[in-house]
């Protein structure tokens, strides 16, 4: 915006997880991670309910020790630090804001605990607030303040230490759909301006896709994908990450291949293929074609059909699996109950039929060269 | 009736449900009081039949003798000692056992106990407790022989009362502010965390402005409780003594009327202390209640 903009620097460390563990007693909630969030790098951790992402995050913020491994911010192990030596800032899901101060108290705190002067503090308080647009409301309990306000009170708390590792821990999940919308592009503006390793829990894919440079799918505490919005949506390493991307998600058929052609549990033939063996074939709802026409394809017989003005999802079974289909924008598809589809092999995902994770051999253009 | 009428269709029994106790809070709390300050114009006889109006005779006497002002000194010095400390012990307590250290699952549940006990009880119990000669500190007395006797120093006996009454009083305070300390979001204590405050200024910055709806409660409710309920403890174990060093307000009130026949007298000191209670509770309101004031 203007020069006020310069006055956040942030030391951006990366994090590594260096073979770490959690265990609540006997429940191994995380059975050993080994990764690293680059220097500035905004990483979104995504997966289902206890599949153990906010633990992971507290972990890193020292609000939670961890059973085994070590964790390093920049090279320097901090698994053994306070939270506050470590030098990282967390939003929380609710906003724990305190009560009981003002916005500027609540956002100046961290520094008042540090011994920062008051001059200094409501100085910086100035600057955070104009950046988040909370001038007016500095005197304000956070009790007078509506939630997204609450929330940017929540960021500046979180920012005005110039902390180099900033945590997030599903902050939108409280908000409504456009105030959630409008509070990702400004956290997303806000991280290119401010340029702190960014962590972000969430279990919202959109999140994860539009904010993220890099995603990390957690399932039952161990990594199934990390990599690119891109790659993870054109190339899912397995079924877990196929279902769990995209809207509607990819759909998944069991397939064998007898060497030379592909077919459906009930025969059906998909295509020619190489590969003998039992396969979860997955197949984008944007990438089935309806044939025009009844004929030729696979039988599809229609069970529901949604219209959204600016193309349908069509619920069919396809060998008695349910499969939805996207039209493309614009395209009608006739009302018929029953229709014929094809699936494109270029735009086939092959995973295997028992571990569920991707054949690297799997052949398709979706996914080879990630478009 | 502020609830409406969806709730109780019919309008006498709201009244109906509230009678019992109203009743009794009646006949015994308003209608001695009222008694009592109609009785403090009035000079009665001790064994009734017929009195005698002497406006404000009762009062000019009992405000220019000496052990009144005794006993109100100890009152109020019972009252400031035995409160605060009846709220800070289970504050203590509570935040202990918040902060789940060790056997405080155990330690939540016993604490709570005492709430069960009455007065004169605790009394009794505490004057076996307290004895010089077999009580817990009785070993001491055969180390320094005569440093603990309850029977002939005022201030161990002083000390006895206060530690009965604290004692007694720690379950309801604690619960309150265990409750208190409870309702106050994880987050928002590793938000402080966060920010870089350990455990002690999260308390003093944190927990303790948020718990100040319960300490204000407790607090209120612990001055009058302070000075009532000593009549209990007062009664068992000390009897007033000794030489009147333990005979606060309640007591002294209760020597007059029961004991010295001074119905006019106990009961213009009962209307000089209610006076005081009132103008305590308003104090406390305008004082403290402004403070407490936030949203969740």
């Amino acid at each position: 915006m203007n020069a006020v903009d310069t006055a956040i620097h942030v030391a951006a460390k990366s994090i590594r997880l260096a073979d770490v563990t959690k265990a609540y007693g006997k429940v191994n909630v995380i059975p050993s991670l080994d990764i690293e969030f680059r220097s500035g790098e905004f990483t979104v951790i995504l997966g289902p309910s206890g599949c153990g992402k906010s633990t992971l995050l507290q972990m890193i913020a020292g609000l939670e020790r961890v059973t085994n491994g070590k964790i390093l911010f920049g090279g320097k192990e901090v698994q053994d630090l306070e939270p506050k030596q470590r030098g990282c800032a967390m939003v929380f899901q609710n906003y724990a804001l305190y009560p009981h101060m003002t916005v500027a108290e609540n956002m100046s705190y961290s520094l008042k605990v540090a011994g920062m002067t008051k001059p200094e503090r409501q100085a910086r308080v100035k600057i955070v607030a104009g950046m988040l647009g909370l001038g007016d409301y500095l005197d304000r309990k956070p009790g007078q303040l509506s939630g997204g306000q609450r929330q940017r009170v929540a960021i500046g708390r979180a920012i005005i230490r110039e902390p180099g590792v900033l945590l997030f821990d599903e902050p939108l999940s409280n908000l409504d759909a456009q105030l959630r919308h409008d509070t990702r592009i400004e956290l997303a503006d806000l991280h290119r301006r401010i340029g702190a390793t960014t962590v972000f829990v969430t279990h919202d894919q959109v999140e994860a896709m539009t904010l993220a440079d890099r995603i990390l799918i957690l399932n039952k505490g161990q990594v199934e994908q990390f990599d690119t919005p891109k790659a993870i949506y054109h190339r899912p390493a397995s079924v877990f990450v196929a279902k769990f991307i995209g809207s509607p998600p990819m759909n998944i058929l069991p397939a064998q291949g007898d060497g030379s052609v592909l077919r459906l549990s009930d025969g059906q033939v998909v295509g020619e293929y190489g590969l003998k063996g039992d396969f979860q074939l997955g197949i984008r709802p944007e990438n089935v074609v309806v044939e025009q026409g009844m004929s030729g394809g696979l039988a599809a017989p229609v069970r529901f059909r949604e219209d959204l003005g600016s193309h349908s999802i069509i619920s069919v079974d396809i060998a008695g699996t349910p499969v939805r289909i996207a039209t493309p924008f614009g395209g009608v598809v006739p009302d018929y109950t029953r229709l014929a589809v094809t699936f494109p092999m270029k735009a086939l995902h092959l995973f295997d039929g028992q571990t569920g994770k991707a054949i690297p051999e799997g052949f398709g253009v979706a996914s080879k060269d990630g478009k | 009736m502020f609830l409406g009428s969806t709730m109780f269709r019919h309008r006498w029994l709201p009244i109906f449900l509230v009678a019992p106790l109203a009743v009794l809070v009646f006949l015994f709390f308003y209608a001695p009081v009222f008694q009592a300050f109609y009785w403090s114009f009035f000079l009665e006889r001790p064994f009734g039949g017929g009195s005698e109006y002497v406006g404000w005779d009762n009062f000019a006497r009992v405000l220019s003798d000496p052990e009144f002002w005794k006993a109100s000194g100890r009152t109020v010095l019972f009252m400031a000692t035995a409160s605060s400390l009846a709220v800070l012990v289970p504050l203590i307590l509570a935040i202990a056992a918040d902060r789940a250290v060790r056997m405080s699952l155990p330690a939540r549940n016993i604490l709570v106990w005492p709430k069960g006990i009455a007065g004169a009880s605790i009394g009794l119990v505490f004057s076996f407790v307290f004895n010089p000669f077999v009580g817990v500190l009785a070993p001491l007395n055969s180390l320094f022989p005569g440093i603990w006797n309850p029977s002939f120093d005022g201030f161990d006996a002083y000390i006895s009362l206060i530690v009965a009454h604290v004692w007694g009083n720690i379950p309801f305070n604690f619960v309150i502010l265990l409750a208190g300390l409870r309702a106050i979001p994880h987050t928002i204590i590793q938000a402080g965390a966060m920010d870089g405050a350990g455990p002690w200024r999260r308390i003093l910055d944190v927990q303790l402005p948020l718990i100040m709806p319960q300490l204000f409660l407790t607090l209120v409710l612990e001055f009058t409780e302070s000075v009532t309920s000593a009549f209990a403890l007062i009664d068992t174990i000390t009897k007033g003594g000794p030489g009147g060093a333990t005979t606060l307000l309640v007591y002294k009130i209760y020597l007059d009327g029961f004991s010295s026949y001074d119905l006019s007298g106990a009961s213009t000191q009962t209307a000089i202390l209610m006076v005081f209670f009132i103008l305590v509770a308003t104090l406390q309101f305008v004082l403290l209640g402004r403070h407490i004031n936030y949203e969740r």
